[in-house]
């Protein structure tokens, strides 16, 4: 709907509405979230396959780049800061990931307990 | 050419389903003419089936499910005769043929029965409270309430052509896989949800845009009506767990359809892993259903008191509370299936934590009342026979919660009488208590309170005649889902429970009734000053029905029970309404997308049950070419004239300056 006339109650807004800026410094905005993660991608593919760095290290600095990944999309792409505008997002976004580290979360703890405690018919042969 | 379809899905060896099905052709049939004949097409087409008003579409819900609740009541009444007769014998429906009956039960009256009814409400009523024009994705919204439908048509459709599941309502494997279900009742059973998941999905995305984003002049968070906040909780619910209910049937489908493992016994499947995917679903989805009945009670407690609900912020802590310990709680689903002492505990323990906010909710109703001048209009006493109805549910609920008394109650009847105290009591109450309260304000005249209060009477005895018995049954040890039994002590249970049926079904009568009799005395019912109940929340603040545009001008809100404070300002200083300047106003066009789309849908979804493959992609092809021509289109919005806005508006507070002058005067 697009009712001029209606004023939120609040002063939030939706991800890509509070560009208030010109259209150079939209795009200026996507150009350095693009070379982010095209360089956050380049440097786990680089981390991945070398040796230059103690082995065991490789998986935590891949976690640590994804997790920078998310971080650049998140503000780049979904314009998802923590300006006052954007509570409700901010919100949605911690929302979002409660649920998910609960059933996740959750579902590893239960299944280790469930694979533990019921293992299939032929796990339990081998036991006795 | 036709996939699996041949002569043999249509059962023409069983009587019941075939007749039973042929009477509802006949009379869809005999609609479908008589509405052709009498030239109706036209306006249902341009008025209701191309409508993008939420108003109609929370209709159009509300429609959908009584249709429904009537086809799940049926398969209940069936299986409470079938447990009354089965006694050391067949009993009068066979094995596989009582399996699809409890199966659709289930899926029917949660999927089709209690979600359109509450969704139906929520787009109804939300946008008039908050004080808006309309939800804020009006086409969106359209298109999910068709592709809800299509679920419901596909369920249906399984009556006569096919089977439906034999699984229980929640399809677990391994059963539910290929190899113990070779059969298409479980691809009816998993497309129509995934079909049908997609519009409940788009309606929570909707509403929830519509609460956080529009709301009118001075509308704060703190000041929205009870029912706003509860449609919030419940609608970010269902955003976050229907996903997983789509991810999950999706595994199920590859599974059958693609040869996959993810739930077999086999090559490393985990059935396990279904059942915990299916309940983090599955929980906060009985919340999705009772969350917004609270907000229908909230609001008709506080009307019928003529008080403000008590303890406002509590009861929004509370709403807020259930919405996030929710997701904690979905392992007691299942604490008989292995898990230790340790998870069960925990989770035992946040399943009984759930009911301290929920507890807070019923002392508040409670203090709202007290004081009050009560009204004991029919949504009341749906209101107050739910709190008496719930409290039972939510004991036993407690009393499941606790890991050891659950290992003795798992899939007991105990259970089934416990969740349907639950649910009838809470959701199916509150549903009711919404329609009575709500419908003068979507069509413009009461509904008839005797025959009202002689549903509920019925409902009501009706409901614990059935469903106490069956609490005994479970502790004398009968399991759930018997086709048939040798136990002698189950048997009065039994009877009884299928007399108490009986008086349901005379309460369901009675709402029917209540209906016809209404229509037909709608003159006299007529409610021409849009606040019949002496209401407090912006909703009565308009015509009933209310203009496709709902309000010539946003209301101002200053405070909580927007509407009472507007008419306690209004008799205080005498009505001396500046007369406003009406300005044009657009609104959104209609727009068949959300019916061709569920009408490809629909094929798509038939045709992926059969495997006919080039119909799949005929429906697929369809569907995405309604999207594309939908996001192409020029003009969206049609303007109605500040003169027309004026001469709607302007009989509409002729009558309601009469109202207030008239209390004013007592």
């Amino acid at each position: 709907m697009s009712d001029q006339t209606h004023i939120p109650a609040g002063h939030d807004l939706a991800p890509g509405e509070e560009e208030q800026h010109s259209v150079g410094e939209r795009i200026l905005g996507y150009v350095v979230g693009l070379v982010l993660a095209l360089l956050l991608t380049a440097t786990s593919f680089f981390i991945a396959g070398t040796d230059l760095v103690w082995q065991p290290s490789i998986p935590v600095a891949l976690i640590v780049l994804a997790i920078a990944q998310m971080g650049v999309h998140l503000v780049f792409f979904l314009h998802i800061t923590t300006g006052p505008d954007n509570t409700n997002n901010v919100l949605a976004l911690a929302f979002g990931l409660l649920v998910v580290f609960l059933v996740v979360g959750g579902t590893v703890w239960i299944m280790s307990h469930l694979n533990g405690n019921m293992p299939p018919m032929d796990q339990i042969m081998m036991r006795q | 050419m036709l996939g699996k379809l041949d002569w043999s899905a249509i059962p023409f060896d069983q009587p019941i389903p075939l007749v039973a099905g042929a009477v509802v052709l006949v009379a869809i049939l005999a609609v479908l003419i008589w509405v052709v004949v009498k030239g109706h097409l036209p306006y249902l087409w341009h008025e209701w089936i191309t409508s993008v008003d939420h108003k109609r579409i929370g209709v159009m819900y509300i429609l959908l499910a009584s249709v429904m609740l009537l086809r799940g009541g049926s398969d209940a009444i069936m299986m409470r005769i079938q447990q009354a007769v089965a006694y050391q014998s067949q009993g009068y429906l066979p094995p596989e043929h009582y399996n699809q009956i409890f199966s659709a039960h289930g899926t029917i009256m949660i999927f089709f029965v209690a979600m359109p009814f509450v969704i139906g409400l929520m787009n109804l009523v939300v946008p008039l409270q908050l004080g808006v024009r309309d939800v804020a994705f009006p086409t969106l919204n359209s298109v999910g309430f068709w592709l809800t439908a299509t679920g419901a048509l596909l369920v249906n459709i399984s009556l006569v052509v096919g089977e439906f599941a034999r699984t229980g309502w929640l399809a677990f494997p391994p059963l539910s896989g290929l190899s113990y279900s070779p059969g298409v009742g479980v691809d009816y059973y998993a497309w129509s949800l995934q079909i049908s998941g997609v519009g409940t999905l788009v309606a929570g995305i909707n509403l929830v845009t519509t609460v956080l984003k529009l709301r009118t002049r001075g509308m704060n968070y703190l000041r929205m009506p009870m029912f706003c906040w509860t449609t919030l909780a419940s609608n970010l619910l269902i955003v976050s767990a229907f996903p997983i209910l789509t991810a999950t049937l999706a595994m199920l489908l590859l599974d059958r359809y693609l040869g996959f493992h993810f739930f077999t016994n086999e090559a490393g499947g985990n059935v396990m892993m279904f059942m915990n995917l299916i309940w983090a679903w599955g929980h906060p989805e009985v919340y999705i259903l009772v969350l917004p009945a609270f907000g229908i009670f909230s609001e008709v407690v506080s009307t019928f008191s003529g008080k403000a609900l008590f303890g406002y912020r509590s009861m929004v802590l509370a709403t807020m509370a259930i919405c996030v310990v929710s997701f904690m709680v979905w392992l007691h689903h299942f604490f008989t299936m292995g898990a230790g002492p340790d998870v069960n505990a925990i989770f035992g323990i946040a399943s009984m934590i759930i009911a301290i906010p929920t507890g807070v909710k019923i002392y508040n109703w409670l203090f709202t009342m007290y004081g009050g001048r009560i009204r004991f209009a029919t949504p009341m006493l749906w209101s107050v026979g739910f709190m008496v109805t719930f409290i039972i549910g939510g004991l036993t609920g407690v009393l499941v919660a606790v890991p050891p008394a659950d290992f003795m109650l798992h899939n007991s009847m105990f259970l089934v009488a416990h969740f349907h105290n639950v649910i009838i009591g809470g959701v199916l109450f509150g549903a009711f208590a919404g329609f009575e309260y709500w419908f003068p304000k979507a069509f413009g005249f009461r509904l008839d309170e005797r025959w009202g209060k002689a549903a509920f009477w019925f409902t009501f005895t009706g409901f614990w005649i059935t469903f106490m018995p069956l609490y005994i049954a479970g502790m004398l040890g009968m399991t759930r889902r018997l086709q048939h039994y040798d136990v002698a002590a189950w048997r009065p249970w039994m009877i009884v429970a299928a007399f108490g049926m009986a008086v349901l079904t005379i309460g369901v009568i009675c709402q029917i009734m209540q209906l016809v009799v209404s229509i037909r005395n709608r003159e006299a019912l007529r409610d021409r000053t849009g606040d019949p109940w002496d209401g407090r929340s912006l909703e009565w603040a308009t015509s009933s029905p209310p203009p496709v545009f709902n309000f010539a001008f946003h209301p101002d809100v200053r405070g909580e029970d927007a509407y009472w404070d507007m008419k306690a300002r209004a008799r205080q200083q005498s009505f001396e309404h500046d007369v406003p300047e009406y300005q044009d106003i657009e609104m959104p066009r209609n727009s068949p997308t959300g019916f061709v789309c569920a009408f490809f849908a629909s094929i798509m979804g038939f045709a992926l049950i059969w495997h006919i493959w080039w119909m799949v992609i005929l429906g697929g092809i369809g569907a995405f070419a309604t999207f594309v021509v939908f996001a192409w289109r020029d003009h969206d919005e049609y303007v109605i004239p500040a003169e027309e806005v004026a001469r709607i508006d302007r009989v509409n507070l002729e009558e309601r300056r009469s109202l207030v002058s008239m209390a004013g005067a007592v």
